[in-house]
């Protein structure tokens, strides 16, 4: 198609005024931009619309490359349609006129030849009847001279009188018999020597015939006989003298019979020469014929007369003249036939001009003064004929020449054409010139017309054809023109694809590039924070604007994590880590972060797990924690007051269904339908998953905020998708967050979506599937609080969770009483005690106040034998504002031998309530929110206290310091919870469930756990000897000497990422990593790494190519306490491995024996190395390979050395692979010191 | 005594130049930190190890590069060996050429490797001097008798 444009173009510019040199592309544009311009105005109308479009959509897609080449592209059609045009045009107008002129020429050629032939045999036909008419007369003549010889010789030399007349008479009758055998004569005249005359006259116009003669008694023989040769030279005078001598000569008229020649009239005299021509001896003055046209008084027509001398039979003199007139009449009358079929004119002249004969019926003659004349062809009475003379007078002269004959055909005469042809007669004697004028009507009329009507329908035809023609080239050219337009917009499609996929994946491309370099310095900010923290000489406000300066790092880390986290997801690089995590937990944490923020604006966030909920699951925990965080972030960006709830259930097991009594009732309805429906949904899935020992766990994210117009429930989950746009502007945020949050689900095999809702607010349901542990000896071990006899007085602010720990309370068998503000407090306090001091007296007094039932629930109490009774107090239910808490305080205080109080504090409780609460000792203190985990906590701690002081009764000695442990263990906790407050307060909660575990390992709680290691414990002990060291500093409440408890909560870190839960350490340590970075960093402390050999003991193969990592690694791992082992490459490694193999098969044990804390069986089954550090690239055998060779040849056996990768790669596929080859765990280089201790630590826990 | 502080100052100075002109980073710090009694000359046998080293590598470099048909594998190796030396010391800039370099390699581009050949000598002799005077300044430090700040 381009090709033929260009064809058409450049044929175009050969049609075109544009001088046609080869096309350079710029002259080519102007070409095209001068035809796209010239193009509109003959297009109709059409062309510039498409062309507005066209541009119109350029301008839209701003493709200018590829606009200009279909711009020109587009004008060349215009173009190349225009030529064809033009060529058609051409071609039907050649056609045309080719056409016509052939027919007509052709035609016109034929036509002249006939009508050529035709004038010439018309004009032929006259000229043959004159000639014949002179062959007759010089015929008769002849035969007259020969008659006449004849009679003079008989009668030679009449003497006498009588036989002049005897010879006159013989004469006579000899030109009678001639002139009766020839009708056409005029006349006969023998005109004798003596002047006597005899002749013959035929009047054709009366038909009658004369004789006439002259009187013969005036002439004697005698005298006539004188004539001698002398007088030949002067014959001109004889014959004058003797014409014009007879002036007294009388001449007879005899009328005569023509047929017979007899005499039928009376003679009667007329004047000589009147009647006729005699001719006379003047006209033969040589003595030979002679032929002239003459002109009779008589006649209008001309005559012809010839005249001959007869000479005497001794030929010596002249005796007679003979003379012969015939009339040219008749050629007239044939001219004049033929000019009635034909039409036209014909006329002869002699060679003077002088007309002899015409087809018209105009005199000849003219009668002037001077006498009878013949008439000039210029000046007939015919106005045809004198036109026509004139004008061959005009063109060719007066002399015609003898040769020429000449054929006119367009001579015009007024508003005819005619036809004019001359032929040259050559007589002798008589020259003659014959004229044919015909009208060319008459012979080409017809042709013409057909010619003229011809052409009409020819053009007219041809118009046709040129305009369907136009018609069909601009309906072809139009589905090319489309189709043209069509592949432009489809190129520029095209282009514009090719540019959005290539700019897409420069997207991910720079993204998992700059995952790297966006982490990096970020992560220096972060540990240059810590340092500073570290430092001792900051004062106070330095100090909380350095921690809220790490926060706001903290909070910048997250959220470049959550753009390269879609990335990673979009362009499926995401991998899901599959480690065993306590989702109860780490859910805890979750919200005691989030509560923080919640207090803020009077929302209160709840979590509301049911007991079936396994403790733990596999998967990946730092990214469903993603997932909780975004959603509940999300909906506290939007409630403004009123709760958060975060619900979670198992959905695997049947019991799911018991668990709905629960919720609340006006939940409960919604709750039926829709878990039908859920389970419609999961059915499949569980089939599925009972194989694969996986669970649903269903959530729930409940919160009061604006919530989420229904037609949006879909289009929140897209990426930079908002409700609202103006949530921008009012909260801020990426519109990522839930993007991310359905991402993650679905790569967990779940899904998300906005549930309605009864109440205002946003109601989003997923659910997860997770797979159950391994071993799958998960419990739901309890204490049965029940047998305690517990009484449980909640005072919470929050409705919401007081509701929901109520409910849960009264399930597992805890006496409830509720109150939601002091006054409440109050009145049950004194009902409840009043009451049980003076039951008797006035019980009744105080319980007006009481709603029904809560009195009922008073008496059950009442009734109850030995109740416990604990008070969890919010201290927002405090006047805090004024000075009246303190009062409250010393009003509870009252109570404080008859129950157990449980302060919830809130995270920004300052110190002197604290404080002044530990002052009344009162150490149970919990942070807001409370949740089932805490709940269980504080009653523990009471229920032991009871214990404790059960104890004490039977034995007072070991009282004092039994009770001793238990508050420092229980301040311990407080005080952690205090210290982390901040912004981990999960870490804390971990903490302190820890260290009240490590005290009372012999409890039930810690009993779940079943496989605590020695080595653990040791260092659990080890570690809280520390504790107890600095336990002096602790009371002191100087705010410097927090930070120095960071390191015990370090510490415990330590042995809680060795805990033996199965999990990945790596993964565990990046997860705690990503929530508390406070705390990396801070081991960089020299006195961290002094205090610790942490790795003592520990062999460590590493195989690392590069020296000076080598020497690094090596530095670093033996100050650390390790020893360590360290090979060039892969090969070595392997080969160092199974040459310590071979070694230990004959010195097994011995090697190891300084290694107390590991069991028998462990020492049986450990390698020679405890761990491997191996660089992933290498010469000769890379990590890969090594780790392949080293797991193949632990095949079989129960060997699992752990295998580290040292990695340059930060990308999670090349962690992928790391793992796929069988290595453990993943460092990134360089490497990170405190990263690659826990690691190392972890893994050779989890071995041992 | 005010000599040594003067150089103790100079020392300090100088080091927070190294870190503020992005050629030395926190793992040089690091290294710092690891050195103690057992190990008193750790940071300069590390250094040295990795002039060595590198200087190895360059060579190897500038010759595989010079071949008709350029090995990229064997330079890609040589590159990654050196960024990973060149990282453990805390040598930023090489560092960071080298990742520069990696892709090069990846596009077969032996005219982009020669350039960035050239930068990361140039920025190889830049570490070097700099931290050849910087244990210069230590040496003097110690031998007018003051201690190493930290």
């Amino acid at each position: 198609m381009e090709k033929k444009a260009d064809e058409i173009h450049s044929r175009s510019c050969e049609c075109s005024p544009t001088p046609s040199t080869p096309m350079g592309t710029p002259l080519r544009k102007v070409l095209d931009r001068i035809s796209g311009f010239a193009t509109p105005w003959k297009r109709e109308g059409t062309a510039p619309r498409g062309r507005r479009i066209f541009h119109r959509d350029v301008e839209r897609e701003e493709f200018q490359y590829a606009s200009t080449h279909c711009l020109s592209s587009y004008y060349s059609v215009f173009v190349a349609r225009l030529a064809i045009m033009v060529m058609l045009a051409i071609l039907i107008g050649l056609l045309t006129i080719l056409t016509w002129h052939f027919t007509k020429s052709y035609t016109t050629r034929s036509l002249n030849g006939l009508a050529y032939g035709l004038r010439n045999e018309l004009l032929q036909r006259p000229i043959v009847r004159m000639w014949n008419i002179l062959n007759s007369t010089s015929e008769i003549t002849t035969a007259q001279l020969k008659l006449s010889e004849y009679v003079f010789r008989r009668y030679n030399k009449p003497d006498t009188q009588a036989e002049q007349v005897e010879l006159y008479q013989a004469m006579r009758d000899v030109t009678w018999a001639l002139f009766a055998s020839r009708k056409a004569l005029n006349a006969i005249t023998i005109n004798y020597r003596n002047g006597f005359v005899q002749a013959f006259h035929r009047d054709h116009r009366s038909n009658n015939t004369f004789y006439i003669y002259s009187d013969i008694v005036n002439y004697s023989i005698s005298a006539s006989g004188s004539y001698d040769i002398k007088m030949l030279s002067t014959h001109q005078g004889w014959n004058d003298q003797s014409i014009h001598g007879n002036v007294s000569a009388i001449w007879y008229q005899e009328p005569l019979d023509p047929l017979t020649g007899e005499k039928t009239g009376k003679a009667k005299p007329i004047p000589p020469d009147d009647l006729i021509n005699i001719a006379g001896l003047s006209q033969v003055p040589d003595g030979v014929a002679s032929w002239h046209v003459a002109v009779s008084k008589y006649s209008d027509s001309p005559l012809l007369s010839a005249a001959l001398p007869v000479w005497d039979p001794s030929n010596e003199s002249i005796v007679a003249v003979v003379g012969v007139t015939t009339a040219l009449y008749s050629v007239g009358q044939l001219m004049k036939e033929l000019v009635e079929v034909h039409s036209g004119h014909i006329y002869l002249t002699s060679q003077e001009g002088y007309l002899l004969a015409t087809s018209t019926n105009a005199s000849l003659v003219t009668n002037s003064t001077k006498g009878t004349n013949l008439m000039m062809a210029v000046d007939s009475d015919d106005h045809i004929i004198q036109m026509g003379a004139r004008w061959l007078q005009r063109a060719y002269g007066n002399n015609f020449s003898q040769s020429h004959e000449i054929h006119a055909e367009n001579f015009k005469f007024g508003h005819e054409q005619y036809y004019i042809d001359s032929f040259f007669l050559k007589l002798k004697r008589l020259p003659l010139v014959g004229v044919i004028i015909i009208p060319r009507k008459n012979i080409m009329g017809k042709v013409d017309e057909r010619a003229f009507k011809t052409l009409v329908i020819l053009i007219s035809a041809s118009l046709c054809i040129l305009f369907i023609g136009c018609i069909c080239i601009f309906i072809l050219t139009n589905g090319v023109s489309k189709e043209m337009k069509l592949r432009a917009e489809l190129i520029s499609h095209l282009d514009a694809r090719r540019r959005a996929e290539a700019s897409s994946n420069y997207k991910s491309q720079f993204l998992a590039n700059m995952s790297h370099e966006l982490r990096t310095p970020m992560a220096a900010v972060i540990g240059l924070l810590d340092i500073l923290i570290c430092d001792d000489c900051l004062t106070n406000e330095q100090y909380a604007t350095v921690t809220q300066i790490r926060k706001c790092s903290t909070a910048l880390l997250r959220l470049l994590n959550n753009i390269l986290d879609l990335s990673k997801v979009e362009s499926g690089k995401l991998v899901l880590e599959e480690a065993e995590f306590d989702l109860g937990r780490e859910l805890e944490g979750l919200v005691d972060m989030f509560s923080v923020q919640c207090i803020n604006h009077n929302v209160e966030t709840v979590l509301d797990l049911s007991d079936d909920m396994p403790k733990l699951v596999r998967g990946d925990s730092a990214r469903v924690v993603q997932i909780f965080a975004n959603l509940i972030s999300n909906s506290l960006k939007f409630t403004t007051s009123g709760h958060v709830i975060l619900r979670g259930w198992c959905e695997n097991s049947n019991n799911s269904f018991i668990d709905t009594g629960k919720f609340a009732l006006d939940q409960k309805k919604s709750w039926t339908t829709h878990k039908v429906k859920l389970k419609q949904q999961g059915s499949q899935m569980k089939k599925a998953s009972k194989k694969e020992n996986k669970m649903v766990l269903q959530f729930e994210v409940d919160d009061t905020g604006c919530g989420i117009d229904p037609s949006k429930w879909e289009s929140v989950f897209e990426s930079f998708e908002q409700a609202d746009p103006s949530t921008t502007r009012t909260h801020g945020g990426t519109g990522l967050g839930l993007c991310i949050v359905r991402t993650l689900v679905n790569k967990m095999g779940g899904e998300i979506k906005v549930v309605k809702k009864d109440g205002p607010g946003t109601l989003m349901r997923l659910y997860l599937l997770l797979s159950a542990p391994v071993d799958g000896t998960e419990q739901h071990c309890q204490v049965d609080f029940a047998n305690h006899s517990l009484v449980v007085l909640l005072a919470l602010r929050g409705s919401m969770g007081r509701l929901i720990m109520s409910q849960w309370l009264d399930k597992i068998g805890v006496f409830t009483i509720k109150a939601s503000e002091w006054n409440e407090l109050t009145q049950i306090l004194r009902e409840l005690f009043s009451a049980r001091c003076s039951v008797r007296n006035n019980g009744f007094d105080a319980q007006r106040s009481l709603s029904e039932p809560l009195k009922n629930k008073v008496l059950n109490i009442q009734e109850m034998r030995n109740p416990v009774f604990v008070i969890v107090v919010d201290i927002g239910l405090l006047d805090l504002s004024t000075d009246i808490w303190k009062e409250q305080l010393n009003f509870l205080d009252s109570f404080f031998g008859k129950a157990k109080f449980a302060w919830m504090l809130n995270h920004d409780t300052c110190n002197a309530i604290k404080m002044e609460l530990r002052s009344k000792g009162n150490i149970l203190m919990v942070n807001l929110p409370l949740y089932k985990s805490k709940m269980i906590h504080i009653l523990e701690a009471v229920i032991k206290e009871k214990n404790v002081e059960l104890q004490k009764k039977n034995s007072n000695g070991l009282r004092t310091t039994k009770e001793g442990d238990l508050h420092e263990c229980l301040e311990i906790d407080a005080t952690q919870f205090d210290i982390a407050s901040s912004d981990d307060s999960d870490m804390s909660e971990i903490g302190s469930s820890n260290s009240v575990g490590v005290f009372h390992t012999g409890e039930k709680r810690r009993e779940r756990t079943r496989k605590p290691c020695y080595q653990q414990i040791d260092n659990c002990l080890v570690e809280l000897t520390c504790v107890h060291s600095k336990e002096n500093n602790l009371t002191e409440k100087n705010p410097c000497q927090v930070r120095p408890n960071s390191h015990d909560v370090e510490d415990e870190e330590a042995s809680l990422s060795a805990e033996p839960q199965g999990e990945n350490a790596e993964c565990r340590e990046r997860h705690l990593g990503s929530r508390r970075p406070t705390l990396q960093g801070n081991l960089y402390s020299s006195k961290a790494v002094n205090e610790q050999k942490s790795l003592e003991g520990l062999r460590i193969l590493l195989a690392e190519d590069t020296p000076v990592l080598q020497r690094v690694a090596t530095i670093m791992l033996e100050k650390m306490g390790a020893t360590v082992i360290a090979v060039g490459d892969g090969l070595q490694a392997v080969d160092a491995l199974n040459c310590m193999l071979s070694a230990e098969d004959c010195g097994r044990g011995s090697l190891f024996e300084d290694r107390n804390t590991r069991s028998q069986t462990e020492i049986r089954g450990s390698p020679p190395y405890d761990l491997i550090l191996m660089d992933c690239q290498m010469p000769k055998m890379d990590g890969y390979e090594a780790t392949k060779i080293i797991r193949k040849s632990e095949a079989g056996t129960a060997l699992h050395i752990p295998i580290v990768a040292l990695t340059a790669h930060a990308m999670s596929s090349d962690e992928a692979k790391c793992l796929e080859v069988g290595m453990d765990a993943y460092l990134t280089k360089p490497i990170d010191y405190k990263l690659m201790v826990s690691t190392i630590l972890s893994l050779t826990k989890t071995a041992a | 005594m005010d000599g040594v502080v003067q150089l103790q100052k100079q020392l300090v100075d100088y080091s927070a130049s190294l870190f503020d002109e992005g050629i030395l980073d926190e793992q040089f710090n690091q290294l710092q930190q690891l050195q103690d009694e057992s190990n008193p000359d750790f940071v300069v046998e590390v250094v040295s190890l990795f002039f060595e080293d590198s200087e190895r590598l360059l060579n190897e470099l500038g010759k595989a590069l010079e071949q008709q048909t350029v090995d990229f594998k064997k330079v890609d190796a040589h590159v990654h060996q050196l960024k990973g030396s060149s990282s453990s010391i805390g040598a930023q800039r090489v560092q960071k050429l080298c990742i520069g370099f990696r892709n090069y390699c990846e596009e077969l581009n032996t005219e982009g490797c020669l350039k960035c050949l050239q930068q990361v000598k140039h920025e190889y002799s830049l570490v070097k001097t700099k931290l050849e005077t910087l244990f210069k300044l230590e040496r003097q430090l110690i031998a007018a008798g003051g201690s190493i700040p930290t």
